[in-house]
């Protein structure tokens, strides 16, 4: 298993180098740059010369290659620069925005499994039923509305007309969470709903499954211990790639919310042609999608034995 | 117990909220909303020698500048007493006694010299404005050296770049500090406590020079979504916006409970013809589309009302603007019949003109970094179309490499035409052969002389005829139509006062504000 995680954590390295690469390559042809972006936002002209002094400040005016060198030097040596736009170290603008989007991850992918899940499940167990025809409704609305929709919805009607929760964060993180946690759940509740009915359904008409019943066991029992066990496989992949799309932050949502996490300073960067952020951000995606596949790998290794015999044999 | 645990976080939840509202309840409270403030617009943090954060300073009631701007955008002493130019090159300025500083400080002469020392030392901008040799300081005055004669610096003197600030107490955040955001010590009827890249919180200064502050706490918040913005308003979460959506102000126009204030501004939507182009050469085409696009229905159909319709750089506001300049309205037909003397006739039935075999289609370059620039262009295809010319949009963001590369006939953009209150900057910028953002990549014979003259001229009433003669002279050239000006708006509860936009776009808590 070691050997195994080594090698995985090896593969990363290839990985980033391609990734931070190619991101680079396609900011710059694009087009624009940072000291460009941040006079022309604020809407006055000044002189070229001050441009081009700035912009060698900045070391745009080199090469591309040498650029993108002299980008990977630093991160070699746990410097990942600083930001163009606010000039702040940019290791550290990301770490004060994480915890924040660690926060927001966490709070949505805990309510949206104690939705789908039991949500799922009882549309499984009352399959055309008209329980099972109103949660497949709902989940196919909640499906199909995007984010920034929900987001205006739920703000309408929870903050202008019920006066429930602020529009935005606040000091109070308690009740500043519920909106936007509650905007992602509205859509990955829904996802998952109809995905673990689909997955419970297999397993109910599986013969195990009709073995347990003839034996007279009880349907919470073979649901709970056995038709849930068999299912996690797909309920942990699901999970995986949503904490993966979370942690790197959701941007429409915190900026509606004014939450501040990496997501909203991902896209300010990329507005503002910021690349010592956007290369950061980049870094950071490939590691939590290599991390997290990892994680799941090793989870399913322990959960499924086929997995785990299979990959000992290999 | 389930049941017990919700209700347990429910209560803390509501609970800190009540805390926390009882924290800023200690006196009157404004909580101020805004889409100008943070790491996008460049103001972050209020020190003014950094980039753009001077807006900050001065918007926020933390700086005041030496000279300000009143409505007319004329000049006026702010903390200065009055000045006098001793010759070309110098000139004298005094300041106004009984100010301090909110670190405590007294501002007398030393301390202007010390804060625009260090302004010229470190700021991109403000060095190539003033063209400052030398400053001298002597107790309640400051005699300043120019390289040259710079009839502006006045004027650059009330940029936001100019607040004065203590320097003894420094400009932290700036230097070395990567975590902290800038905060200063200025002279205004307000002290800010906490900066942030997306807050500030500030207290009255219970010392401003100026009068009684009414106010006891300001919160200034950042907004990136107009949508929150207008709800934060409806909810009373926030009792001020600035940067409201054009669409969300249906919302609270007519509406007893608050109060739209609104002016326009120099911030100017516009086009240039690329002489270098050859369907652009012929002078009947330039003057058909100037005469093709109809500003009046931009500005109230697509601007909502919040655009107001532009003939020159300039808004109404300044001598110098909308009335003193003649331009071509909107007229159709009379375009139209322009075009066929030309030559220009719709041959083959399909809607668009031609001319020697050559289709009546110009490439419009222009940007999506302001909201109104691609719809303006959208609107400019649809009115051309009526006159028989097609415009083939390209709105990119890579415009810049674009313009550079000559790939266009007309170039829209916008800018803040007279930042300083004077009109030099615009043509500086826009108008002569060698400008930075002369897309029409043109000599105008008349506009160059009347820029000498113009450069050199001390006397205000003259220079806003001189720039009225300027502007007659491009538009005479259909070198350049402007469109519309920024209608600029602040929308507050009703029971705020004290609170306007204003022309320049500086000044927007003072020490008038009030909440009732």
């Amino acid at each position: 298993m070691g050997k195994y995680i080594a090698k995985r954590l090896l593969q990363m390295i290839p990985v980033l180098i391609g990734i931070t690469f190619l991101s680079f390559a396609m900011m710059r042809l694009a087009g624009g740059d940072a000291v460009t972006y941040m006079y022309e936002n604020a809407g006055t002209a000044v002189p070229q010369e001050i441009i081009d002094k700035t912009k060698a400040e900045y070391g745009l005016d080199k090469p591309f290659l040498v650029q993108y060198a002299n980008w990977l030097g630093g991160m070699l040596t746990g410097d990942m620069g600083k930001s163009y736009v606010s000039h702040k170290d940019v290791f550290e603008m990301f770490v004060s925005k994480l915890p924040s989007t660690l926060l927001l991850t966490l709070s949505s992918i805990i309510l949206t499994v104690l939705i789908a899940v039991p949500l799922g499940i009882l549309s499984a167990i009352k399959q055309n039923r008209w329980i099972d025809y109103l949660i497949r409704f709902m989940s196919f609305i909640g499906n199909s509305m995007p984010n920034f929709f929900a987001a205006l919805v739920l703000m309408y009607f929870l903050s202008i007309k019920m006066r429930l929760l602020p529009v935005i964060t606040t000091d109070n993180l308690a009740l500043s969470l519920v909106l936007p946690a509650l905007t992602l759940t509205i859509s990955m509740a829904s996802k998952y709903t109809r995905q673990i009915r689909a997955t419970v359904l297999e397993e109910l008409n599986s013969d195990y499954v009709a073995g347990a019943r003839a034996r007279g066991v009880r349907g919470s029992v073979i649901i709970w211990k056995s038709v849930m066990k068999s299912s996690m496989l797909t309920i942990i992949t699901l999970l995986a790639l949503s904490i993966g799309s979370l942690l790197g932050g959701t941007a429409i949502v915190e900026n509606i919310f004014m939450w501040d996490g990496v997501g909203k300073l991902a896209v300010d960067a990329i507005t503002m042609r910021d690349y010592p952020i956007i290369q950061a951000y980049v870094a950071w995606m490939a590691i939590i999608y290599v991390a997290v596949n990892l994680i799941t790998d090793i989870i399913y290794h322990y959960l499924d034995p086929r997995v785990r015999l299979g990959g000992d044999g290999a | 117990m389930k049941k017990q645990l919700i209700t347990a976080l429910l209560f803390c939840a509501v609970a800190g909220g009540i805390m926390s509202a009882a924290v800023l309840a200690e006196g009157k409270t404004f909580v101020y909303g805004t889409t100008g403030y943070g790491v996008q617009m460049g103001d972050e943090g209020l020190n003014p020698h950094n980039n753009y954060s001077g807006w900050s300073a001065l918007r926020y009631g933390v700086g005041e500048t030496l000279f300000k701007y009143n409505d007319n955008m004329e000049l006026e002493p702010w903390l200065a007493a009055d000045y006098e130019f001793v010759d070309d090159t110098t000139v004298k300025i005094n300041l106004r006694e009984g100010v301090t500083f909110s670190s405590g400080r007294a501002m007398d002469g030393e301390a202007v010299k010390e804060c625009l020392d260090h302004l010229l030392a470190v700021h991109d901008r403000a060095p190539g404005d003033m063209k400052i040799e030398s400053i001298e300081a002597d107790e309640m005055s400051i005699t300043i050296h120019t390289t040259e004669p710079c009839p502006a610096i006045i004027n650059y003197l009330g940029d936001p770049y100019g607040a004065i600030i203590d320097m003894q107490y420094g400009t932290d955040g700036v230097e070395g500090d990567s975590a902290g955001t800038a905060n200063v010590a200025g002279t205004g009827p307000y002290i800010a406590t906490n900066v942030t890249e997306t807050q500030i919180d500030l207290i009255k200064n219970e010392n401003y020079w100026g009068g009684d502050v009414k106010v006891d706490n300001v919160i200034v918040k950042t907004f990136s979504d107009a949508s929150s913005l207008a709800a934060s308003l409806q909810t009373g979460y926030i009792q001020g916006t600035y940067g409201l959506s054009y669409d969300s102000y249906a919302l609270f126009d007519g509406n007893p409970e608050y109060t739209i204030n609104s002016c326009a501004t120099s911030r100017c939507f516009f086009g240039q013809f690329n002489y270098d182009s050859e369907i652009v050469q012929d002078e009947a085409v330039r003057k058909a589309i100037t005469m093709g696009i109809d500003r009046e229905g931009f500005c109230t159909v697509l601007m909502e009302g919040r655009g107001i319709p532009a003939k020159a750089a300039f808004p109404s506001s300044f001598s110098y603007g909308n009335e003193a300049v003649t331009a071509p309205d909107y007229d159709p037909e009379g375009a139209k019949a322009i075009l066929e003397e030309a030559g220009w006739i719709d041959t083959d039935g399909d809607g668009y003109r031609e001319k020697d075999g050559q289709k009546l289609a110009v490439r419009w370059l222009t940007y999506p970094g302001r909201l109104e620039q691609p719809k303006l262009a959208e609107y400019a295809q649809a009115t051309l179309k009526d006159i028989g010319i097609e415009v083939d949009v390209n709105n990119t963001e890579d415009h810049l490499s674009i313009a550079e590369s000559g790939a266009y006939d007309i170039y829209v953009s916008s800018l803040t035409t007279a930042p300083t209150g004077d009109p030099e900057y615009f043509f500086t910028t826009c108008a002569l052969e060698n400008s930075a953002k002369n897309r029409s990549n043109h000599k105008i014979d008349a506009v160059e002389e009347l820029y000498e003259k113009l450069h050199q001229e001390f006397d205000k009433t003259r220079r806003g005829e001189i720039a009225v003669q300027m502007q007659q002279a491009m538009l005479d050239e259909s070198a350049i139509f402007f469109v519309s000006h920024l209608n600029m708006g602040i929308v507050t509860k009703a029971n705020v006062t004290g609170m306007a936009a204003h022309p320049c776009d500086y000044y927007e808590i003072t020490a008038d504000l009030d909440v009732q």
